[in-house]
């Protein structure tokens, strides 16, 4: 890599915002593996996350001019759009054509063509800490992070109350957070 | 709930990892912007997720930068009103820190365009006004002289009607005579008593040849006086012919174009006595 300049983070989102093509490969380049994580994390298919991986970095193209800084760091915002974007394409291939999903076992998942995989156990990013989680509490990340759902939508699912649902959710995120090391 | 127990309650973590539903999100960037310790603590769990995933990327394939970076440059030439080219190098992205110019060069073309647009629009009102212009002046014009027409009418109407009501004036009818070219024919004589000035109403006389002209005759004794010739005009007009101290009669014959010294009495038109 060519790079012979480095920014920090309110250099780097000037720059972005005066679409520079320099800042955006930097950005790229620093960025994109921690994102292809997050995608990878809601879809399996190599092609479909890649397809949506261009969207996002498109997207952040696109978007950069309405990042607001004062709402939380370049990254969370990529973050979340990556998720979003993901989130929104595993939904539009046909993933909520059916309630069976919500009554697998939480370890079993769907893949684009249909068929039913057990994914990796040794698994990736944020989705690896799941597994120092109990049950209760990581299923409810399973359904509000990486699908996606609302909070009524999982009370429902589960059957247990909204509030619970909420309580446990910012449960599960506590101790998450301590595995973030 | 204080502060404290706010931050450690699990909602910046829901905050940043978008778990929370809009009245949460709008309650927790007023507590940021209310409580710099809740801005921190956001600004520390955003910085530990960054880590966190930066340890953990997962790399994408080399490819998918060169496509992303292609179908960015086609977007920007797409919507770029002015193009410049960018040289690529080995997938080394060249500086190019001038994005404020495009926008530059993009507002004055738009200034432009809307300055030529404004112009033209200008041009072709002052066309359509300098066009009613020229009609509403040729309008008065036409105004101004027709009303000179009618003007003149009405002075000749005037007068027509004064010498009418003159008290000395006789009115002699002129009705046609059982041998008249013309059946129906009628003239009056205005005779003023006092100047002795004669004026001629044709009231029904047909038009005469090219070559020929009508003659008032006046009736002195039996014997026939010129009184002049005179022509068929339009409208309501009276003719001053001849003065004549006096008459017993009056008589219209047609004559070669410019009267004869004695009158045709085979086109003898109309007579009237003097009462």
């Amino acid at each position: 890599m060519s790079l012979t300049t480095t920014y920090n983070e309110q250099e780097l989102i000037a720059a972005l915002k005066l679409r520079d093509n320099q800042a955006f490969s930097y950005l790229y380049d620093n960025y994109s593996g921690a994102l292809y994580s997050i995608i990878k994390q809601i879809i399996q298919d190599t092609e479909l996350a890649n397809d949506v991986m261009q969207e996002v970095f498109i997207n952040i193209w696109r978007k950069i001019e309405s990042y607001d800084p004062s709402k939380g760091r370049l990254f969370t915002w990529m973050l979340n759009i990556a998720r979003n974007a993901s989130i929104d394409t595993v939904r539009s291939k046909g993933f909520q054509n059916s309630q069976k999903n919500q009554e697998l076992p939480s370890n079993v998942d769907i893949n684009v063509s249909g068929q039913v995989v057990i994914p990796d156990t040794d698994h990736i990013g944020l989705r690896k800490t799941l597994e120092n989680l109990k049950d209760e509490h990581r299923i409810l990340i399973e359904l509000a992070y990486f699908k996606g759902y609302t909070h009524e939508e999982i009370a429902k699912i589960e059957g247990i109350p909204l509030g619970t649902v909420k309580t446990r959710i910012r449960n599960a995120l506590l101790q998450l957070r301590q595995y973030l090391k | 709930m204080n502060v404290q127990e706010y931050i450690s309650s699990g909602v910046i973590e829901s905050y940043v990892l978008c778990l929370v539903s809009p009245e949460e999100r709008a309650e927790f960037e007023s507590m940021c912007n209310s409580f710099p310790e809740v801005r921190a603590a956001r600004d520390a769990f955003e910085l530990s997720l960054e880590k966190y995933a930066l340890n953990n990327a997962v790399e994408p394939e080399a490819n998918i930068k060169n496509e992303i970076f292609s179908r960015i440059k086609a977007e920007e030439t797409s919507t770029q009103s002015t193009s410049y080219k960018k040289e690529t190098t080995n997938g080394q992205t060249p500086v190019l820190q001038m994005g404020w110019l495009r926008y530059v060069a993009a507002a004055s073309i738009v200034l432009l365009v809307a300055s030529t647009a404004l112009n033209y629009y200008f041009f072709s009102q002052y066309k359509e006004y300098s066009a009613k212009y020229d009609q509403l002046v040729q309008n008065q014009n036409q105004m101004a002289s027709s009303n000179q027409v009618l003007q003149a009418k009405l002075q000749d109407y005037e007068s027509a009607l004064s010498m009418i009501k003159d008290p000395a004036m006789a009115v002699i009818k002129m009705p046609s005579v059982p041998s008249s070219p013309n059946p129906g024919s009628l003239t009056t004589v205005y005779w003023d008593t006092k100047s002795k000035d004669v004026y001629l109403l044709v009231n029904n006389l047909p038009q005469p040849a090219t070559d020929k002209q009508y003659q008032l005759w006046a009736l002195v004794d039996g014997k026939p006086i010129d009184a002049g010739v005179f022509d068929i005009k339009e409208g309501l007009s009276f003719v001053k012919m001849k003065n004549i101290p006096q008459a017993q009669a009056f008589a219209i014959t047609l004559e070669k174009k410019g009267g004869s010294p004695s009158p045709n009495l085979q086109a003898l038109y109309v007579l009237g006595k003097v009462s």
